[in-house]
């Protein structure tokens, strides 16, 4: 798995691809270590190349969301794919998050 | 049914403790995303046979393979491996008196994963609401009823998000609504969470509420492989006796002979 950030117009986009499962969670959380550092405000996590995501993904993405919100940072989440979404319906975090279907949608949405 | 996917095969399974033979030759195969029942009377070797496929016993004779591994020819590593991808669900729950509930069910992420304590905690209060125990994480296994412990055991065991899950008498000792509420779990769970569950299982009405195929083990062997239909429909004996619950017919349970008298002033 593997996390690239880029920046437009203060918004931080953040591009996941692979699997993201407990051999992985870890590595996921500490890839936003330093937006949460620098309280960056604009958050989207782009999940279109995420094939899998498990309890434990599910759980830091939870995480996550409560960092960002410690100092009013927003977070939105884009591009799930039909599997993985069906796994955030499941654990009923469908409702947690602000999910978009497009990273532009997001982007736009903020 | 062919064309599916074996998730779970053993062949020849045999297995004796001294001189009992529990297990003379087992041959099954369960698909991936099924929920396969095995059954059969008490000592019969059906949780024998279960604690086969979750590689907690070697057979004398014959292979099991899980996950596509043959687990007979895995290193040690190897083994834990594919284990971390199986859950397993006690007769008796198996909880840790001296922990938590919380503590219980995170037990094999602490042990296995280098996951923070803040999102282990986030995963165990998504797993305690799909078993329908929110808010339950501070209490202690002796504050729980007998229906309350096995969903905690239940839990704990997907807590890995496994593959499969296998279950040692899911509904026993407890009263048929506390059963009949197990099951419902089993099944939501098999179906939401599309994993493979195989239950060891003599409670006939949990059986045809669950099972997609079952399996009758009897004397060591499987002797009836067939969906819960064509099981309830079967013409063989010894599996309509078992179903019907007949102390009468080809399963005999009194012990018989010439050699009682003699027995007694041996």
């Amino acid at each position: 798995m593997q996390v690239v950030v880029s920046e437009k117009d203060g918004i931080f986009i953040c591009r996941v691809e692979g699997e993201i499962d407990i051999n992985t969670a870890v590595q996921l959380k500490k890839a936003f270590d330093k937006l949460i550092r620098e309280k960056r405000d604009k958050i989207v996590i782009s999940m279109e190349k995420v094939s899998y995501i498990d309890s434990s993904g599910l759980a830091t993405l939870v995480e996550l969301l409560k960092n960002f919100r410690k100092y009013g940072a927003r977070m939105k989440l884009a591009g799930l794919t039909a599997k993985v979404k069906s796994l955030f319906e499941i654990t009923k975090l469908e409702k947690l998050f602000d999910i978009l279907e497009k990273e532009e949608e997001a982007i736009k949405a903020f | 049914m062919d064309d599916r996917e074996v998730i779970i095969k053993a062949e020849g399974i045999h297995k004796a403790f001294g001189e009992n033979q529990i297990l003379n030759g087992v041959d099954l195969e369960i698909y991936k995303g099924e929920t396969f029942v095995i059954m059969g009377g008490s000592g019969c070797g059906k949780s024998t046979f279960l604690r086969h496929l979750t590689g907690a016993l070697t057979p004398d004779k014959g292979r099991v393979s899980l996950l596509g591994k043959d687990l007979a020819l895995l290193k040690e590593a190897e083994k834990e491996d594919v284990l971390k991808k199986i859950g397993m669900c006690f007769q008796s729950s198996a909880l840790f008196d001296s922990m938590t509930v919380a503590g219980n069910i995170s037990l094999p992420l602490r042990e296995h994963t280098k996951l923070e304590g803040n999102v282990i905690d986030i995963v165990v209060k998504m797993k305690l609401e799909l078993v329908g125990l929110r808010g339950f994480e501070n209490l202690m296994p002796s504050q729980l009823s007998g229906g309350m412990k096995k969903r905690v055991g239940l839990a704990r065991a997907i807590v890995m998000d496994p593959q499969v899950i296998f279950y040692d008498e899911p509904t026993a000792g407890l009263d048929p609504i506390v059963g009949g509420v197990i099951d419902k779990l089993i099944l939501d769970l098999s179906k939401k969470l599309s994993i493979t569950s195989v239950v060891v299982t003599h409670d006939m009405n949990s059986v045809f509420r669950i099972a997609d195929r079952v399996a009758m083990l009897y004397k060591g062997r499987v002797v009836e492989v067939g969906t819960a239909n064509q099981i309830k429909n079967t013409e063989n004996e010894l599996v309509r006796q078992f179903i019907t619950g007949q102390p009468d017919g080809p399963i005999s349970f009194m012990q018989t002979g010439d050699d009682y008298l003699e027995s007694l002033t041996k």
